[in-house]
Protein backbone atom coordinates (compact mmCIF):
# COMPACT_ATOMS: atom_id res chain seq x y z
CA UNK A 1 0.00 0.00 0.00
CA UNK A 2 1.25 3.49 -0.81
CA UNK A 3 2.07 5.90 2.00
CA UNK A 4 -0.58 8.58 2.60
CA UNK A 5 0.55 11.81 0.97
CA UNK A 6 0.98 14.93 3.09
CA UNK A 7 -0.56 18.29 2.22
CA UNK A 8 0.06 19.53 -1.29
CA UNK A 9 2.81 22.15 -0.94
CA UNK A 10 2.25 25.84 -1.59
CA UNK A 11 2.64 26.92 -5.20
CA UNK A 12 6.10 28.11 -6.17
CA UNK A 13 5.61 28.91 -9.85
CA UNK A 14 2.17 30.05 -11.00
CA UNK A 15 0.89 30.43 -14.54
CA UNK A 16 -1.90 33.03 -14.73
CA UNK A 17 -3.79 33.37 -18.00
CA UNK A 18 -4.96 36.86 -18.96
CA UNK A 19 -2.70 38.76 -16.57
CA UNK A 20 -2.53 41.96 -18.59
CA UNK A 21 -5.29 43.90 -16.83
CA UNK A 22 -8.28 43.64 -14.49
CA UNK A 23 -8.37 40.76 -12.05
CA UNK A 24 -5.58 38.88 -13.86
CA UNK A 25 -3.07 41.71 -13.37
CA UNK A 26 -4.03 41.92 -9.68
CA UNK A 27 -3.57 38.14 -9.33
CA UNK A 28 -0.11 38.31 -10.91
CA UNK A 29 0.93 41.18 -8.63
CA UNK A 30 -0.40 39.34 -5.58
CA UNK A 31 1.37 36.05 -6.38
CA UNK A 32 4.65 37.95 -6.91
CA UNK A 33 4.18 39.69 -3.55
CA UNK A 34 3.71 36.24 -1.98
CA UNK A 35 7.17 35.34 -3.30
CA UNK A 36 6.12 33.03 -6.14
CA UNK A 37 7.53 33.03 -9.63
CA UNK A 38 4.82 33.95 -12.12
CA UNK A 39 4.29 33.44 -15.84
CA UNK A 40 1.45 35.25 -17.55
CA UNK A 41 0.19 36.01 -21.02
CA UNK A 42 -2.55 37.85 -22.88
CA UNK A 43 -3.04 38.73 -26.52
CA UNK A 44 -1.76 42.25 -25.78
CA UNK A 45 0.89 42.93 -23.16
CA UNK A 46 -0.22 46.20 -21.55
CA UNK A 47 2.14 48.95 -20.33
CA UNK A 48 1.15 48.02 -16.74
CA UNK A 49 2.27 44.43 -17.25
CA UNK A 50 5.46 45.52 -19.02
CA UNK A 51 6.24 47.78 -16.05
CA UNK A 52 5.68 44.89 -13.62
CA UNK A 53 8.00 42.70 -15.70
CA UNK A 54 10.70 45.37 -15.45
CA UNK A 55 10.30 45.42 -11.67
CA UNK A 56 10.54 41.59 -11.47
CA UNK A 57 13.06 40.62 -14.15
CA UNK A 58 13.83 37.17 -12.73
CA UNK A 59 10.51 36.15 -11.18
CA UNK A 60 8.00 37.24 -13.85
CA UNK A 61 7.78 35.93 -17.39
CA UNK A 62 5.38 37.66 -19.75
CA UNK A 63 4.26 36.78 -23.26
CA UNK A 64 1.81 37.73 -25.95
CA UNK A 65 -0.21 34.57 -26.62
CA UNK A 66 -3.80 33.89 -27.61
CA UNK A 67 -5.24 31.35 -25.17
CA UNK A 68 -6.94 29.57 -28.07
CA UNK A 69 -3.57 28.95 -29.77
CA UNK A 70 -2.63 25.52 -28.39
CA UNK A 71 0.81 25.42 -29.99
CA UNK A 72 1.54 28.92 -28.72
CA UNK A 73 0.56 27.87 -25.19
CA UNK A 74 2.79 24.79 -25.29
CA UNK A 75 5.73 26.97 -26.34
CA UNK A 76 4.91 29.53 -23.64
CA UNK A 77 4.82 26.86 -20.92
CA UNK A 78 8.19 25.52 -22.09
CA UNK A 79 9.73 29.03 -22.19
CA UNK A 80 8.30 29.91 -18.76
CA UNK A 81 9.59 26.72 -17.12
CA UNK A 82 13.03 27.25 -18.67
CA UNK A 83 13.20 30.75 -17.14
CA UNK A 84 11.35 30.26 -13.83
CA UNK A 85 11.57 26.55 -13.05
CA UNK A 86 8.77 23.95 -13.20
CA UNK A 87 5.23 25.32 -13.09
CA UNK A 88 3.20 23.87 -10.22
CA UNK A 89 0.09 26.04 -10.29
CA UNK A 90 -2.33 27.52 -12.79
CA UNK A 91 -4.98 30.22 -12.56
CA UNK A 92 -7.34 30.06 -15.52
CA UNK A 93 -8.40 33.69 -15.55
CA UNK A 94 -8.48 34.77 -19.24
CA UNK A 95 -11.97 35.02 -20.64
CA UNK A 96 -14.16 37.13 -22.87
CA UNK A 97 -17.51 38.55 -21.83
CA UNK A 98 -20.93 38.67 -23.40
CA UNK A 99 -23.85 41.07 -23.30
CA UNK A 100 -26.41 39.94 -25.84
CA UNK A 101 -29.60 37.90 -25.76
CA UNK A 102 -28.97 34.34 -26.95
CA UNK A 103 -31.34 34.78 -29.90
CA UNK A 104 -29.33 37.78 -31.10
CA UNK A 105 -25.85 36.33 -30.55
CA UNK A 106 -24.22 35.10 -33.74
CA UNK A 107 -23.11 31.47 -34.00
CA UNK A 108 -19.56 32.80 -34.51
CA UNK A 109 -19.71 34.75 -31.23
CA UNK A 110 -21.04 31.70 -29.36
CA UNK A 111 -18.21 29.61 -30.82
CA UNK A 112 -15.66 32.24 -29.76
CA UNK A 113 -17.02 32.29 -26.20
CA UNK A 114 -16.83 28.50 -25.95
CA UNK A 115 -13.36 28.40 -27.52
CA UNK A 116 -11.89 31.07 -25.23
CA UNK A 117 -13.76 30.45 -21.98
CA UNK A 118 -14.19 26.66 -21.98
CA UNK A 119 -12.06 24.76 -24.51
CA UNK A 120 -8.93 26.86 -23.95
CA UNK A 121 -8.92 26.57 -20.13
CA UNK A 122 -9.54 22.83 -20.40
CA UNK A 123 -6.57 22.47 -22.76
CA UNK A 124 -4.37 24.76 -20.68
CA UNK A 125 -5.30 22.76 -17.57
CA UNK A 126 -4.43 19.55 -19.40
CA UNK A 127 -1.07 20.96 -20.50
CA UNK A 128 -0.17 22.16 -16.99
CA UNK A 129 -1.30 18.90 -15.37
CA UNK A 130 0.88 16.95 -17.82
CA UNK A 131 3.78 19.29 -17.05
CA UNK A 132 3.31 18.72 -13.29
CA UNK A 133 2.82 14.95 -13.55
CA UNK A 134 5.76 14.36 -15.91
CA UNK A 135 8.02 15.82 -13.22
CA UNK A 136 6.48 13.73 -10.43
CA UNK A 137 5.16 16.96 -8.98
CA UNK A 138 2.08 18.08 -7.12
CA UNK A 139 0.19 21.28 -7.65
CA UNK A 140 -2.82 23.54 -7.53
CA UNK A 141 -5.27 24.82 -10.09
CA UNK A 142 -7.83 27.61 -9.78
CA UNK A 143 -10.52 28.38 -12.33
CA UNK A 144 -11.95 31.89 -12.26
CA UNK A 145 -15.60 31.28 -13.09
CA UNK A 146 -18.64 33.41 -12.20
CA UNK A 147 -21.87 33.58 -10.24
CA UNK A 148 -23.48 33.48 -13.67
CA UNK A 149 -22.89 29.73 -13.60
CA UNK A 150 -25.18 29.46 -10.57
CA UNK A 151 -27.91 32.05 -11.22
CA UNK A 152 -29.60 33.34 -14.35
CA UNK A 153 -28.51 36.70 -15.73
CA UNK A 154 -30.02 37.95 -18.98
CA UNK A 155 -27.52 38.48 -21.80
CA UNK A 156 -25.02 35.89 -20.60
CA UNK A 157 -26.24 32.53 -21.90
CA UNK A 158 -23.12 31.20 -23.66
CA UNK A 159 -20.80 32.88 -21.13
CA UNK A 160 -22.67 31.22 -18.23
CA UNK A 161 -22.56 27.87 -19.97
CA UNK A 162 -18.76 28.08 -20.27
CA UNK A 163 -18.34 29.02 -16.60
CA UNK A 164 -20.71 26.25 -15.50
CA UNK A 165 -18.71 23.85 -17.65
CA UNK A 166 -15.53 24.77 -15.78
CA UNK A 167 -17.25 24.42 -12.38
CA UNK A 168 -18.31 20.91 -13.38
CA UNK A 169 -14.85 20.04 -14.68
CA UNK A 170 -13.32 21.11 -11.36
CA UNK A 171 -15.22 18.44 -9.42
CA UNK A 172 -14.21 15.64 -11.76
CA UNK A 173 -10.62 16.85 -12.06
CA UNK A 174 -10.32 16.96 -8.27
CA UNK A 175 -11.25 13.26 -8.20
CA UNK A 176 -8.97 12.33 -11.10
CA UNK A 177 -5.95 14.11 -9.66
CA UNK A 178 -6.36 12.43 -6.26
CA UNK A 179 -3.63 13.45 -3.85
CA UNK A 180 -1.58 15.14 -6.56
CA UNK A 181 -3.37 18.36 -7.47
CA UNK A 182 -5.94 20.54 -5.67
CA UNK A 183 -8.45 22.01 -8.11
CA UNK A 184 -11.07 24.63 -7.24
CA UNK A 185 -13.13 27.40 -8.79
CA UNK A 186 -13.50 30.93 -7.53
CA UNK A 187 -16.77 32.44 -8.74
CA UNK A 188 -16.87 36.23 -8.42
CA UNK A 189 -19.95 38.41 -8.63
CA UNK A 190 -19.80 41.47 -10.90
CA UNK A 191 -16.80 43.73 -10.35
CA UNK A 192 -15.64 46.78 -12.28
CA UNK A 193 -13.30 45.91 -15.17
CA UNK A 194 -13.09 46.24 -18.93
CA UNK A 195 -15.29 43.13 -19.18
CA UNK A 196 -18.10 44.55 -17.07
CA UNK A 197 -17.80 48.10 -18.46
CA UNK A 198 -20.88 47.44 -20.63
CA UNK A 199 -23.03 47.55 -17.49
CA UNK A 200 -24.70 50.93 -17.13
CA UNK A 201 -24.90 52.91 -13.84
CA UNK A 202 -28.53 51.78 -13.38
CA UNK A 203 -27.57 48.11 -13.58
CA UNK A 204 -24.63 48.56 -11.22
CA UNK A 205 -26.93 50.30 -8.75
CA UNK A 206 -29.47 47.45 -8.99
CA UNK A 207 -26.76 44.82 -8.42
CA UNK A 208 -25.42 46.79 -5.43
CA UNK A 209 -28.93 47.14 -3.97
CA UNK A 210 -29.51 43.39 -4.29
CA UNK A 211 -26.18 42.50 -2.69
CA UNK A 212 -26.61 41.64 1.00
CA UNK A 213 -23.15 42.99 1.90
CA UNK A 214 -24.27 46.33 0.43
CA UNK A 215 -21.37 46.72 -1.97
CA UNK A 216 -20.06 45.35 -5.22
CA UNK A 217 -17.22 42.87 -5.25
CA UNK A 218 -13.75 44.27 -5.90
CA UNK A 219 -10.70 42.37 -7.18
CA UNK A 220 -9.17 42.97 -3.71
CA UNK A 221 -11.91 40.71 -2.27
CA UNK A 222 -11.03 37.89 -4.67
CA UNK A 223 -7.26 38.01 -4.15
CA UNK A 224 -7.17 36.49 -0.63
CA UNK A 225 -9.40 33.62 -1.74
CA UNK A 226 -7.21 32.73 -4.73
CA UNK A 227 -4.11 33.30 -2.61
CA UNK A 228 -5.27 30.78 0.00
CA UNK A 229 -6.09 28.22 -2.69
CA UNK A 230 -2.60 28.61 -4.14
CA UNK A 231 -0.51 28.96 -1.02
CA UNK A 232 -2.34 27.84 2.14
CA UNK A 233 -3.13 24.38 3.47
CA UNK A 234 -6.93 24.69 3.35
CA UNK A 235 -7.75 21.23 1.96
CA UNK A 236 -10.38 22.86 -0.26
CA UNK A 237 -10.74 20.60 -3.28
CA UNK A 238 -13.30 20.34 -6.08
CA UNK A 239 -15.18 23.36 -4.67
CA UNK A 240 -16.70 26.49 -6.11
CA UNK A 241 -16.00 29.42 -3.77
CA UNK A 242 -18.42 32.23 -4.52
CA UNK A 243 -17.25 35.78 -3.82
CA UNK A 244 -20.25 37.98 -4.49
CA UNK A 245 -21.23 39.76 -1.28
CA UNK A 246 -24.05 37.25 -0.96
CA UNK A 247 -25.90 38.43 -4.09
CA UNK A 248 -26.55 34.85 -5.23
CA UNK A 249 -27.98 33.51 -1.96
CA UNK B 1 -33.08 41.54 -50.32
CA UNK B 2 -32.27 45.25 -49.93
CA UNK B 3 -32.65 47.13 -46.65
CA UNK B 4 -36.16 47.86 -45.44
CA UNK B 5 -37.24 51.50 -45.41
CA UNK B 6 -38.21 53.36 -42.27
CA UNK B 7 -41.87 53.22 -43.38
CA UNK B 8 -41.68 49.45 -43.83
CA UNK B 9 -40.08 49.10 -40.39
CA UNK B 10 -42.82 51.24 -38.87
CA UNK B 11 -45.49 49.04 -40.47
CA UNK B 12 -43.81 45.91 -39.11
CA UNK B 13 -43.57 47.46 -35.65
CA UNK B 14 -47.29 48.21 -35.92
CA UNK B 15 -47.92 44.53 -36.76
CA UNK B 16 -46.06 43.39 -33.62
CA UNK B 17 -48.11 45.78 -31.47
CA UNK B 18 -51.37 44.92 -33.22
CA UNK B 19 -50.91 41.23 -32.45
CA UNK B 20 -51.00 42.28 -28.79
CA UNK B 21 -54.11 44.42 -29.25
CA UNK B 22 -52.13 47.67 -29.22
CA UNK B 23 -51.70 50.40 -31.83
CA UNK B 24 -48.52 52.12 -32.88
CA UNK B 25 -48.68 55.86 -32.10
CA UNK B 26 -48.20 58.27 -34.96
CA UNK B 27 -45.42 60.21 -33.25
CA UNK B 28 -41.87 58.89 -33.35
CA UNK B 29 -41.33 60.59 -29.99
CA UNK B 30 -43.78 58.28 -28.18
CA UNK B 31 -42.04 56.54 -25.25
CA UNK B 32 -42.00 52.74 -25.50
CA UNK B 33 -42.95 52.20 -21.86
CA UNK B 34 -46.19 54.14 -22.46
CA UNK B 35 -47.21 51.86 -25.33
CA UNK B 36 -45.95 48.69 -23.64
CA UNK B 37 -43.30 47.76 -26.23
CA UNK B 38 -40.78 45.67 -24.25
CA UNK B 39 -37.35 44.35 -25.10
CA UNK B 40 -38.63 40.96 -26.25
CA UNK B 41 -41.11 42.79 -28.51
CA UNK B 42 -38.06 44.46 -30.02
CA UNK B 43 -36.49 41.01 -30.42
CA UNK B 44 -39.62 39.78 -32.20
CA UNK B 45 -39.53 42.78 -34.53
CA UNK B 46 -35.82 42.27 -35.25
CA UNK B 47 -36.46 38.60 -36.10
CA UNK B 48 -39.33 39.55 -38.42
CA UNK B 49 -36.99 42.03 -40.16
CA UNK B 50 -34.37 39.25 -40.45
CA UNK B 51 -36.98 37.02 -42.10
CA UNK B 52 -37.70 39.73 -44.66
CA UNK B 53 -34.02 40.35 -45.32
CA UNK B 54 -33.05 36.68 -45.35
CA UNK B 55 -30.04 37.40 -43.14
CA UNK B 56 -29.31 37.73 -39.44
CA UNK B 57 -28.96 41.08 -37.63
CA UNK B 58 -27.18 40.17 -34.43
CA UNK B 59 -26.58 42.84 -31.81
CA UNK B 60 -25.43 43.41 -28.24
CA UNK B 61 -27.66 44.48 -25.37
CA UNK B 62 -26.01 47.85 -24.53
CA UNK B 63 -27.33 49.44 -27.74
CA UNK B 64 -30.82 48.23 -26.86
CA UNK B 65 -30.72 49.86 -23.45
CA UNK B 66 -30.56 53.29 -25.08
CA UNK B 67 -33.81 52.70 -26.98
CA UNK B 68 -36.65 54.72 -25.44
CA UNK B 69 -38.99 55.85 -28.20
CA UNK B 70 -40.63 54.55 -31.37
CA UNK B 71 -38.13 56.63 -33.36
CA UNK B 72 -35.22 55.03 -31.48
CA UNK B 73 -36.49 51.56 -32.49
CA UNK B 74 -36.71 52.54 -36.15
CA UNK B 75 -33.29 54.20 -36.11
CA UNK B 76 -31.66 51.22 -34.38
CA UNK B 77 -33.06 48.86 -37.02
CA UNK B 78 -32.03 51.19 -39.84
CA UNK B 79 -28.48 51.30 -38.48
CA UNK B 80 -28.36 47.54 -37.98
CA UNK B 81 -29.24 46.98 -41.62
CA UNK B 82 -26.34 49.21 -42.65
CA UNK B 83 -23.81 47.52 -40.36
N1 LIG C 1 -15.66 41.58 -14.39
C1 LIG C 1 -16.64 40.88 -13.84
O1 LIG C 1 -17.69 41.42 -13.45
C2 LIG C 1 -16.48 39.40 -13.65
C3 LIG C 1 -17.43 38.72 -12.86
C4 LIG C 1 -17.29 37.34 -12.66
C5 LIG C 1 -16.23 36.68 -13.23
N2 LIG C 1 -15.33 37.35 -13.99
C6 LIG C 1 -14.21 36.58 -14.54
O2 LIG C 1 -13.00 37.12 -14.01
C7 LIG C 1 -11.94 36.89 -14.95
C8 LIG C 1 -11.19 38.18 -15.22
O3 LIG C 1 -12.13 39.10 -15.78
P1 LIG C 1 -11.85 40.68 -15.87
O4 LIG C 1 -13.14 41.33 -15.53
O5 LIG C 1 -10.61 41.05 -15.17
O6 LIG C 1 -11.69 40.80 -17.47
P2 LIG C 1 -10.82 41.75 -18.41
O7 LIG C 1 -10.48 43.02 -17.71
O8 LIG C 1 -11.55 41.81 -19.69
O9 LIG C 1 -9.46 40.90 -18.58
C9 LIG C 1 -9.47 39.70 -19.29
C10 LIG C 1 -8.04 39.23 -19.45
O10 LIG C 1 -8.06 38.03 -20.27
C11 LIG C 1 -7.25 38.25 -21.43
N3 LIG C 1 -7.79 37.52 -22.57
C12 LIG C 1 -9.04 37.60 -23.09
N4 LIG C 1 -9.11 36.84 -24.19
C13 LIG C 1 -7.90 36.24 -24.35
C14 LIG C 1 -7.35 35.38 -25.32
N5 LIG C 1 -8.05 34.94 -26.37
N6 LIG C 1 -6.06 34.98 -25.18
C15 LIG C 1 -5.31 35.41 -24.12
N7 LIG C 1 -5.78 36.25 -23.19
C16 LIG C 1 -7.06 36.67 -23.31
C17 LIG C 1 -7.28 39.76 -21.63
O11 LIG C 1 -6.19 40.24 -22.42
P3 LIG C 1 -6.28 40.44 -24.04
O12 LIG C 1 -7.65 40.96 -24.32
O13 LIG C 1 -5.17 41.38 -24.37
O14 LIG C 1 -6.05 39.09 -24.61
C18 LIG C 1 -7.16 40.22 -20.18
O15 LIG C 1 -5.83 40.10 -19.74
C19 LIG C 1 -12.60 36.26 -16.18
O16 LIG C 1 -12.48 34.86 -16.13
C20 LIG C 1 -14.05 36.67 -16.04
O17 LIG C 1 -14.91 35.77 -16.71
C21 LIG C 1 -15.42 38.68 -14.22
Amino acid sequence: MSEPLGPIPAATCVLVSGGSRGLGLALVTDALARGANVATFARTVTPELKELALQHPTSLHVGSVDVTDTAGLTAFIRESAAKLGPIDALVNNAAIGQDSLHIHTSPEQIAALVATNLTAPLLLTRAVLRHIMARGGRGRIVMVTSVCAQRGYSGLVAYSATKGGLDSAVRTLAREMHGRVLINSVAPGFFASEMSSVLGPDQLETITRRTPSGRLVEPENILPVVRSLLFEDTNFNGQVLTVDGGSSI
Amino acid sequence: MSALSRDQLRTMMGDVLEAQGKTIPSSDDSPLDEIGFRSLDFSELALRVEDELGSELNFDAPGLRAIETVGDVLEFLEQLQLA
